[in-house]
């Protein structure tokens, strides 16, 4: 999630940046020819030095073709990662997962600070009628093609009828859920502004909180379908409702006193986010609180309970400008090539259904909600994205069923590779065809929320 | 204490450093080298009251080299200036010679001390020579600043103890990229020692060429610290999986861009006000790792490493005095003041400590912390003496209020 300005770049800046580029590659691809084993935590400093390089620099080259920076960022860390050049081994990608953590908070705080309830307000029926359709239709058809396709798949062609139907609820639950870091991470490097911009992000946002009851409900009816001793229960959905509103009640206290400090000291800020990343991230999950819900409703609480949004948000696009682009590479070279290549036709026919249904739930649901046409066109477009809350939610399932939840994983790495390298080409292709790509090129990336003198107080 | 607990501790401390660079209120306060941190450090790692343990404090190297990069960095992209004020090549040469001076002296000391009254294999002997040599060649420049501020000194004796104390990094910078190279279980055995240091130096080169090629010419703040942070890392990770020296990489890098891009302002105003964030939780960290329970020759070196060094700057300082008209006066003082060591020390005693761990580099990095402690409790207060006589500085502490105008724009960028 850049916050670079992207001003015409010359003929001569593009040949500086692939020179640059091909240094970057040429340093780390010698060391690592010259000190193949690794010894010490330190070749992690190099990969987080290298993810940062090649992917700002690829992210400027693949611009010239109309490519979004995240698919820049992705292919850095794709090429750098352990299935190509292996400049970045899996223990780096593994060592890496605090940059993860932070960055992940970070996208929550923001996505939470550009949520305003007037904005709320004005896409409301539209949102009502999208979160309905594209949690039902959407589930419930890509479960069907699921079991079209399950005599191709190693862990589910000797299911019988009724345990298939279980895992193939799970992978609809799978196939509702979206990604909001890139959302995000288009929305930063686009500064798009209108309708499109605006649902695509109030509906991700609010998804996460979707997914989490979505994926508890079809958990306690997938149980009785995969195991005959499995039985319906309740208890699950007490444990969640505790969470969702503990979750909740933390990321409104933080939102406070994070206002407060924005308030009444209001310095300091890349250190005092680094702080919140780590230590708050580290502090729910010891506490059993959905951490990307607490942040999302810290963000929600600064920009509606007080004028330090615009303050928070300048804060995370400086702190992210870094961040993210490592949180993105580091993403790209942990897919898994070779099992894309081994699952790839079945992947293939699961990503094409989902966004086909997508695209139709979308098309209905704006249709019902008579939104302005644009959103009728577009309104899917951010949808198709997955990233790292879908294969989240494979770690759950794989943990939660045993028998088939590794080869469940495999499939969903697969399938969110294929939705992570293509759902942000569209959702920029979208914006772009919008009309909502703000080509003014301004020194600082305008937020979602109106205008408001960041200087000024409470 | 587990790892986040004491990474929220150094992020506060780094919040602790970066109040200390912006708030103009309190400048001129602390102490000019940091040794309270290296004290606190000290106090709550394995050595005393184990808060922070030992491995948890190995598990925090990385973060330690970064640290040190990061600081060779700042003081490679500062290295050619005070301020906007270019130091001359004579006092950059004058700098160096001291610096080397110092450490030869030390090294002998230390060398045949070792020699005479340790087991130590030859090798070792060497290494803890050298270590110690080039731990003892710095000067901090935060000590001068410190009394400028403070004091609000100005005058030639100023300036000049202002740029030696810069000019001294580069000798322990560039000795420590040799003592890398030097040192077995390098990573590129058909390589000499001069080609490791060369390659050592070339990576940090290409990658600031590299940065100033980025950062073209129009200055975008946000993306150069993406640029900055980038090779900067790069070139730590790639050094360190070298075993060559990652501060001397970064000094390179950051001298290069200071030397060729046009930016080498904006990018002094970025980075310097990085550096009291990042020196504090790496002086805490270099408190924490200081083993003091040595066998009694170690300690026994490393006491007559500091008389050494004590005995090498007096001479330095009267020598000076003799020889420079704007040290005129100075006398031995002059040479004492030149004790105060600091983040530049502790990070070279800390690289070592990584490089090559053992007693060896305990010893190195337990003569800088007592260095720091020295150079805290002698240097500072002759310096001001120094300057007194000079009639550069007024007898009341001005809180940095009348500061020479250079040193002041230099710590505001």
């Amino acid at each position: 999630m850049s916050a670079r300005v992207s001003g015409k770049k010359t003929f001569s800046t593009r040949l500086i940046q692939l020179f640059s580029l091909s240094i970057t590659f040429g340093v780390l691809y010698g060391v690592t020819r010259l000190t193949p084993e690794l010894e010490s935590h330190l070749g992690t400093v190099a990969a987080v030095g290298f993810l940062l390089l090649a992917g700002t620099l690829m992210s400027e080259l693949l611009e010239t073709i109309g490519l979004p920076h995240l698919s820049g960022y992705l292919l850095a860390g794709i090429i750098g990662g352990p299935h190509v050049l292996h400049l970045v081994d899996h223990r780096t990608v593994e060592e890496l997962s605090p940059v993860n953590t932070l960055a992940l908070s970070l996208i929550a705080l923001a996505g939470g600070a550009e949520l305003r309830v007037s904005t709320l307000r004005s896409v409301a029926r539209g949102l009502a009628w999208a979160t309905l359709l594209q949690s039902t239709m959407v589930l419930v058809c890509v479960a069907g093609v699921f079991m079209v396709v399950a005599p191709y798949l190693p862990f589910a062609r000797h299911l019988a009828l009724k345990p298939q139907l279980g895992v193939a609820l799970l992978w609809g639950v799978l196939a509702v859920s979206r990604s909001p870091s890139a959302c995000m991470g288009i929305l930063s490097q686009t500064r798009a502004k209108g309708p499109v911009a605006t649902f695509s992000l109030a509906f991700i946002m609010l998804s996460d909180v979707v997914v989490v009851i979505l994926l508890a409900l079809m958990m306690m009816l997938a149980r009785p379908l995969i195991s005959a001793s499995g039985g319906i229960s309740i208890e699950d959905f007490s444990i969640l409702g505790h969470e969702i509103l503990s979750s909740i009640a933390v990321g409104v206290t933080l939102g406070l006193g994070l206002a407060i400090y924005l308030r009444l000291v209001g310095r300091q800020l890349l250190l005092v986010l680094l702080a919140i990343g780590f230590g708050m991230s580290d502090t729910f999950t010891y506490i059993g609180v959905d951490s990307l819900l607490a942040f999302l409703a810290a963000g929600f609480v600064v920009t509606n309970l007080s004028d330090q949004g615009p303050k928070l948000l300048h804060s995370i696009e400086q702190t992210g400008s870094v961040v993210f682009v490592v949180f993105f590479a580091t993403a790209g070279a942990h897919l898994d090539i070779p099992l894309l290549e081994q699952l790839w036709p079945v992947a293939v026919a699961l990503c094409a259904s989902r966004a086909l249904f997508t695209v139709v739930a979308g098309r209905i649901s704006s249709r019902v909600a008579e939104d302005a046409p644009i959103l009728r066109r577009w309104g899917w477009s951010s949808l198709v994205s997955q990233a790292g809350l879908a294969l989240g939610l494979s770690v759950v399932i794989e943990r939660a069923f045993p028998s088939f939840g590794a080869g469940f994983r495999s499939l969903a790495i697969a399938a969110v590779a294929i939705n992570e390298m293509i759902g942000p080409i569209l959702f920029k292709f979208a914006l772009d065809r919008a009309g909502e790509t703000d080509r003014h090129a301004p020194e600082v990336r305008p937020s979602l929320v109106p205008d408001v003198d960041p200087s000024s107080g409470m | 204490m587990n790892a986040i607990t004491f990474l929220l501790g150094l992020l506060g401390l780094a919040y602790v450093g970066s109040i200390l660079v912006g708030g103009r209120a309190i400048r001129g306060f602390g102490l000019a080298s940091g040794a309270e941190y290296l004290v606190l450090g000290f106090v709550l790692g394995p050595q005393l009251l184990s808060v922070v343990g030992r491995s948890l404090v190995e598990s925090f190297q990385p973060v330690v080299m970064v640290g040190v990069s990061w600081l060779g960095l700042v003081l490679g992209v500062s290295y050619l200036q005070v301020a906007e004020r270019e130091i001359p090549l004579t006092r950059v040469v004058l700098g160096i010679v001291l610096s080397a001076a110092v450490s030869a002296v030390v090294s002998l000391t230390v060398f045949f001390g070792a020699t005479y009254f340790s087991a130590l294999p030859r090798l070792e002997i060497l290494a803890l020579a050298s270590g110690a040599g080039l731990v003892c060649s710095e000067t901090t420049r935060h000590s001068v600043r410190w009394i400028v501020e403070r004091y609000g000194a100005k005058g030639p004796l100023a300036d000049l103890a202002a740029d030696t104390a810069r000019a001294s990094a580069l000798f322990a910078a560039l000795g420590l990229s040799v003592l890398n190279a030097w040192l077995p279980g390098g990573a590129l055995p058909g390589f000499s020692v001069i080609a490791r240091v060369l390659v050592s130096l070339a990576l940090g080169s290409v990658l600031g060429l590299t940065a100033a090629l980025l950062l073209g010419r129009e200055f975008r703040r946000d993306e150069s610290w993406g640029i900055l942070l980038g090779t900067s890392l790069l070139g730590t990770g790639a050094a360190a999986r070298l075993n060559l020296s990652p501060l001397s990489a970064t000094f390179a890098l950051g001298l290069t861009l200071a030397a060729v891009s046009r930016h080498r302002i904006d990018i002094k105003a970025m980075v310097i006000p990085t550096e009291q964030p990042v020196i504090l939780p790496v002086v805490l960290l270099a408190g924490a790792y200081v083993n003091v329970k040595l066998p009694p020759v170690m300690l026994a070196l490393v006491i007559a490493a500091l008389v050494a060094k004590l005995s090498a700057r007096a001479l330095c300082g009267t020598l000076l005095s003799a020889l420079s008209p704007p040290a005129r006066g100075g006398g031995v003082e002059l040479g004492i003041s030149m004790l105060s060591s600091g983040a530049l020390g502790l990070a070279v005693a800390l690289a070592f400590c990584v490089r090559h761990p053992g007693q060896v580099s305990d010893t190195v990095l337990l003569l800088a912390a007592l260095g720091v402690l020295l150079g805290e409790g002698l240097g500072p207060s002759a310096l001001r003496r120094a300057l007194t006589r000079a009639g550069e500085i007024k007898v009341e502490p001005s809180h940095g209020s009348g500061s020479t105008a250079s040193l002041e724009q230099d710590n505001l960028t």
